[in-house]
């Protein structure tokens, strides 16, 4: 998939747990691990806000575009 | 605002399995009408001529045959139809929107087309043993009613196709 999601990386870098941020914006470990695995189809502008706000980070911090080769 | 099915998916199980009583015992008097002509012939034979019905009793047996033949296609044809709606049916209380509802609703679909084309020559062989003023003679032939139950069928696969399709996506949204 051409969109990467870096959320691995920010967790990482503010040493934060799946567990935590789950814990704290309230969506289930189960989806954010889906979102973490770039397993996801597509991201609500609502969970993307709750990401934001919890990691303190922009929206392009979050993702980026790839492209396949 | 969500409804509650339970009611009306509870009465629809139930008419299913009384239709599939009611064909499963129309296929066993079937069976039992075509061993009927092989060990009764002499004797339905002489009733058929009393009842002025049937245009040539002395031929009319392999015709008989036949159409019975065919009318036991069209039950298990209907058997078949039924048993895919009993599991649509069920899938309904739950999550109806799968591939496998699309699949199922292609096959009765298929089924019916099947039962339709079987009814014309199921009513083409009626007309040939019986005189065309008696109700004998008036079973099979197109059905526009089936005709439509067949365009339902198909479009109803291809809702229940994209309703699926639709679930995939919103599983896969975070």
């Amino acid at each position: 998939m051409a969109i990467v999601v870096k959320l691995d990386d920010l967790l990482h870098a503010r040493r934060m747990t799946l567990t935590d941020l789950s814990d704290r914006i309230g969506i289930t470990l189960a989806n954010l691990s889906i979102l973490k695995t770039g397993k996801a189809k597509a991201m609500r502008f609502s969970t993307l806000e709750a990401i934001c706000i919890e990691l303190e980070c922009q929206p392009g911090d979050l993702l980026a575009f790839e492209a396949d080769s | 605002m969500p409804t509650d099915h339970s009611t009306l998916l509870g009465i629809t199980r139930g008419l299913l399995w009384l239709m599939l009583a009611l064909v499963a015992a129309t296929f066993l008097f079937v069976v039992a009408s075509g061993g009927a002509l092989v060990t009764m012939w002499p004797d339905i034979a002489a009733e058929a001529k009393n009842s002025e019905i049937f245009l040539d009793v002395d031929a009319m047996r392999p015709q008989l045959f036949a159409l019975l033949a065919i009318l036991a296609a069209i039950l298990l044809a209907a058997v078949y139809i039924i048993r895919q709606l009993q599991t649509l049916v069920a899938s309904a209380a739950s999550d109806p929107f799968i591939h496998g509802n699309a699949a199922r609703l292609r096959r009765i679909g298929w089924a019916l087309v099947a039962t339709q084309l079987l009814a014309f020559p199921l009513g083409w062989m009626a007309r040939s043993v019986a005189v065309s003023t008696s109700q004998f003679a008036d079973m099979g032939g197109l059905n526009l009613q089936g005709i439509l139950a067949i365009l339902l069928a198909f479009v109803l696969a291809a809702v229940f196709e994209r309703g699926a399709a639709m679930r995939d996506e919103l599983e896969g949204t975070v």
